[in-house]
């Protein structure tokens, strides 16, 4: 059990670069999450930012066909797996252990592990630029080889197949996404298993189920989902791989493949997927709206039950993708049918905020602001949702810009809303300090008007008959001016996310100190220090009650209402002295060499799978599983804890 | 998964709730055995004809249940656990029969 | 993956932290046989394809024994556990070694029973049920190799550390937990795919 077993030297520092490098720490990998998923957001808006000047106008020549399919691809890929998901993984790593009163995730290496794989995960897929390849497929007219910019995947985000299938997509860009996107699931997967365990047995005394915050809830229920449906998307994935790889002949139709399978397990996958997107966000807004309307969340449980049921639903609606893909009438039917039960507890979710902010005292501050644009944003987008479970009216829009607006509204106007919301509600705690609120209100604003010229006009875009992923249009469909209109929004968009990157920086170093209840808030994050100390609890807290720490500052006067208790200012003085000073010396797992390893060598294995023909290519996946094999007798020799050396408590079990 | 138990049980050092060796061998006996059943089921099929699918379905299943139950302990366990992995196996089963059904060859399985 | 060092936290619901991560997966993995059962099933009849079908090769004598190999690969490991509740540490690697070698043979046989498929015409890319037979056999053999590396490695560390102590005992049952996984999923490929007709 010493040191001199393990392959290295342990590491002991726990700041600089090695100390993020090395960290285990679930606050620093929440962070490292959300600057890794803030870089793909601006990857992704840029591609997004090409397509809308390639479609400002008629007959766009900015790109050429080859390009604009790998930037809509990229774009959607980046955004989903890249975005949206690691960002909710960036709260739910930094908020759970402090919402639930724990010290770390139930197991910290693998949570490091988790980050890194979907770090190499992302720059493998992002390699593509580099080194991906186009070929010139059967029967196709693209050119034979594209330029760097359309050297990536092209397939969609879907990847319909069989257009995935070698004979149609020669080149390597498709093997880029199909491995990527598998090496990211591992990420998910792993840490699904992690975070499940950690919200089932890491809750402080007292912190029973129906006491935990939304947010907590709505991660329980996203984990869940991931942990089902990664495994479905993973073993479609191994198919197309096989299919490219090794000749094998799941979507060949002239060898008995059936595309319509791929479809399926893309959407066995992809609905869960979409709740996956915007269950957390969901969960921020839950929190966020109570703060600031000084009120307790209406209908706790029904919240809670709503977003269960959301997560069980969303495993029974996926054929509503694929209404126009020739089904049966009876499936169509009952998906039309299932499709539309998920507005039941959407509905309740949405009547419970707005009868959160009833008789409220509302404070507009920035996260407050974007989570009503959440609300009302995805509102509208769940109701062009509902026009899609009506099959005849889907088979109308299926393939339009109205299905992009619908999405975008639930996507952007939902999960990207709710994300800001929390990016602002939650900076104080991260920071220490607080952001400017007058650049804040401008971010939002700025963004609102952008979101809905960019988004709203392609309902009508879509009405239309405007098409997806179409490259160009002609001048006499008419449809120029509201295309101008949706670049125009877009760039205005892009300048709010400048304002809030340039808000961000400033105030992180330079902003008013927070203290640790800037809010007057509820939950237990905001009982310890901005930003937290290393072991988060310096004493780990009981809870007795739902949004304990607002009923420890708060009782009711006679008519009900709130009111401070006197003592209310002397606890958090307290808290905040007591949290930074811990009575006894607080034992903390060490940080690990081997997480950043093992990313290393699985991207490394994906290299070597994608060049398999190639002498040096299996020369790379060897290396890999090398890496990855030593690097895991390296993690199971290391101790999880460093022997201390000053002798002062050795219990634990 | 309602109410959290504040106890701090060691779950390692339970053995005494665990079967007896001469029952784990009873158990393999008796698994193949159904195996040896299954095999000639499959060989009788022109005797008993359509019972024989759903006769092998059965038996699988028994399989299935003596290996989680016995020898998974999972009948030893907390209840949690058998909700989760039990939540996983029925929901599978569910969403493949739909898939399968979509494509209209439950009939041939 | 033995992280489980935090003083004064406990595991709220009475279950090791490990043991429910452990369940958890396994629960997963259901979706992912699932999956490719279904693939199987749904091409394993469909006319038009070039021959041969996988159904048309199956040994079944063959198959049956090589699936009794690894039912009674179950009550080794089982055994392996239980001979470590009564800190029988030389009956541990007796029985973790038993186990890890049924777990050869059982490859053994599938190393076989895919080359003599080969011989007989049918590989990966002959039809679409080939290719669904091939996955599913295949990532199930897969999931055996790692439990064997992972018996083999107990089986290390036990011989070099004279035992297996209280922690490395619960890494004995999660691996037992996951050596019965990958057996009750061959109960269930052994019947749907290989038995019904």
């Amino acid at each position: 059990m010493t040191a001199a077993t393990t392959i290295f030297r342990r590491p002991k520092t726990t700041s600089g670069f090695w100390g993020w490098v090395t960290t285990i720490d679930h606050k620093k990998i929440g962070i490292m999450y959300g600057y890794t998923a803030f870089f793909f957001l601006i990857m992704g808006g840029l591609e997004a930012l090409l397509l809308r000047l390639q479609l400002a106008g008629p007959e766009g020549q900015i790109l050429s066909q080859a390009e604009y399919n790998a930037m809509f691809t990229m774009h959607g890929t980046t955004m989903v797996f890249l975005v949206v998901m690691p960002m909710s993984a960036a709260f739910m790593n930094y908020l759970l252990p402090l919402m639930i009163g724990a010290r770390d995730v139930a197991f910290p290496r693998l949570n490091a592990l988790s980050f890194w794989i979907f770090l190499f995960g992302g720059i493998f897929l992002y390699s593509t630029f580099l080194f991906g390849t186009t070929g010139a497929p059967e029967g196709g007219f693209l050119a034979e080889e594209a330029s760097r910019l359309g050297s990536a995947p092209n397939g969609g985000w879907f990847g319909y197949a069989p257009n995935t299938e070698p004979q149609f997509s020669p080149g390597t860009v498709l093997d880029y996404w199909s491995i990527g996107l598998q090496i990211i699931g591992l990420a998910s997967l792993m840490s699904s298993v992690n975070l499940i365990t950690t919200i089932f047995n890491l809750r402080a005394k007292g912190m029973r189920l129906l006491r935990m915050p939304v947010f907590a809830w709505m991660s329980l229920v996203v984990n869940f989902l991931l942990m089902f449906s990664i495994p479905i998307i993973a073993v479609a994935l191994f198919m197309i791989t096989f299919d490219r790889q090794f000749g094998s002949q799941f979507f060949q139709t002239a060898n008995g493949g059936d595309p319509i399978l791929w479809q399926h397990l893309f959407w066995l996958f992809g609905h869960p997927e979409v709740y996956i997107l915007i269950l957390p966000a969901m969960g921020i807004v839950s929190e966020v709206l109570p703060v600031f309307s000084r009120k307790p969340l209406f209908g706790y449980a029904a919240v809670v039950f709503a977003g269960a049921a959301i997560g069980f639903l969303g495993f029974g609606v996926w054929a509503h993708h694929m209404f126009s893909s020739g089904i049966s009438p009876v499936a169509q039917a009952a998906f039309g049918l299932s499709t539309m039960t998920i507005a039941i507890p959407t509905g309740i979710k949405i009547f419970n905020w707005l009868g959160t902010m009833w008789m409220g005292r509302l404070q507009f501050t920035t996260p407050m602001l974007f989570a009503i644009g959440f609300v009302a944003m995805f509102t509208i987008g769940g109701l062009s949702g509902v026009t899609h479970s009506i099959v005849p009216s889907d088979w109308q829009q299926t393939d339009t810009y109205y299905i992009v607006a619908h999405f975008h509204y639930v996507l952007f106007g939902g999960a990207i809303f709710g994300i800001f919301a929390g990016l602002y509600y939650w900076f104080p705690k991260l920071t220490g300090r607080m952001y400017s609120e007058r650049l804040g209100k401008w971010h939002f604003w700025l963004m609102f008007l952008g979101f809905n010229l960019t988004f709203a006009p392609m309902h009508w875009l879509g009405l239309q008959g405007m098409v997806r992923r179409t490259w160009q249009y002609a001048a006499d469909m008419n449809l120029g001016p509201w295309n101008m209109a949706v670049t125009i929004g877009a760039f205005i968009i892009a300048g709010s996310i400048l304002i809030f990157m340039w808000n961000w920086t400033v105030s992180r170093r330079r902003g008013a100190e927070a203290g640790i209840d800037p809010w007057d808030a509820r939950t237990l994050e905001w009982t310890i220090p901005s930003p937290p100390p290393e072991y988060n609890f310096a004493e780990i807290p009981t809870v007795t009650s739902l949004d304990d720490f607002w009923h420890r500052k708060y009782s009711e006067d006679e008519e009900g209402r709130a009111v401070r208790r006197e003592e209310a200012g002397t606890l958090v003085a307290d808290l905040e002295y007591r949290g930074n000073n811990p009575e006894k010396p607080i034992h903390l797992p060490s940080p690990s060499y081997f997480p950043i390893l093992i990313g290393i060598s699985i991207m490394l294995i994906g290299y070597g799978i994608v060049y398999n023909s190639f002498a040096w290519g299996i020369a790379l996946l060897a290396a890999g599983v090398l890496g990855t094999a030593t690097s895991f007798i390296g993690w199971a020799q290391e101790p999880a804890e460093e022997p201390a050396e000053e002798e002062t408590d050795g219990e634990e079990h | 998964m309602d109410q959290p138990t504040e106890t701090r049980e060691v779950h390692t050092a339970e053995g005494h709730h665990h079967p007896t060796p001469r029952q784990y061998v009873q158990i393999a006996l008796l698994l193949g055995l159904l195996t040896a059943i299954e095999v000639g089921l499959f060989y009788a099929e022109p005797f008993f004809g359509d019972l024989v699918v759903p006769a092998l379905l059965v038996l699988a299943a028994v399989k299935f249940g003596l290996v989680v139950g016995y020898y998974m302990h999972l009948k030893y366990e907390k209840r949690f656990l058998t909700r989760l992995f039990g939540g996983g196996f029925v929901l599978a089963l569910m969403i493949y029969a739909v898939v399968l059904v979509a494509f209209g060859i439950m009939a041939n399985i | 993956m033995a992280d489980l060092a935090h003083t004064d936290e406990h595991e709220t619901l009475g279950v090791d932290n490990r043991k429910l991560a452990m369940w958890g997966f396994l629960a997963s993995e259901f979706m992912f046989f699932g999956a490719l059962i279904s693939t199987y099933l749904l091409y394993k009849g469909r006319a038009g394809m070039p021959p041969p079908y996988p159904r048309d090769l199956y040994d079944i004598p063959f198959t049956s024994i090589s699936s009794f190999v690894l039912l009674m690969s179950s009550l080794t490991m089982v055994m392996a556990h239980n001979a470590l509740t009564r800190k029988d540490q030389a009956n541990v690697r007796t029985w973790l070694l038993a186990t890890a070698m049924l777990g050869m043979v059982f490859i053994g046989g599938q190393v076989y029973e895919f080359s003599t498929f080969v011989q007989e015409g049918m590989t990966m890319r002959t039809n679409a049920a080939a290719s669904g037979f091939y996955l599913l056999t295949g990532f199930h053999g897969t999931h055996v190799l790692v439990g064997i590396i992972m018996l083999l490695s107990l089986f290390g560390i036990s011989r070099r550390q004279g035992g297996l102590s209280e922690a490395k005992g619960l890494n004995l049952e999660l691996v037992g937990l996951y050596w019965h996984f990958v057996d009750i999923i061959w109960i269930v490929i052994f019947t749907v795919v290989y038995l019904i007709p």
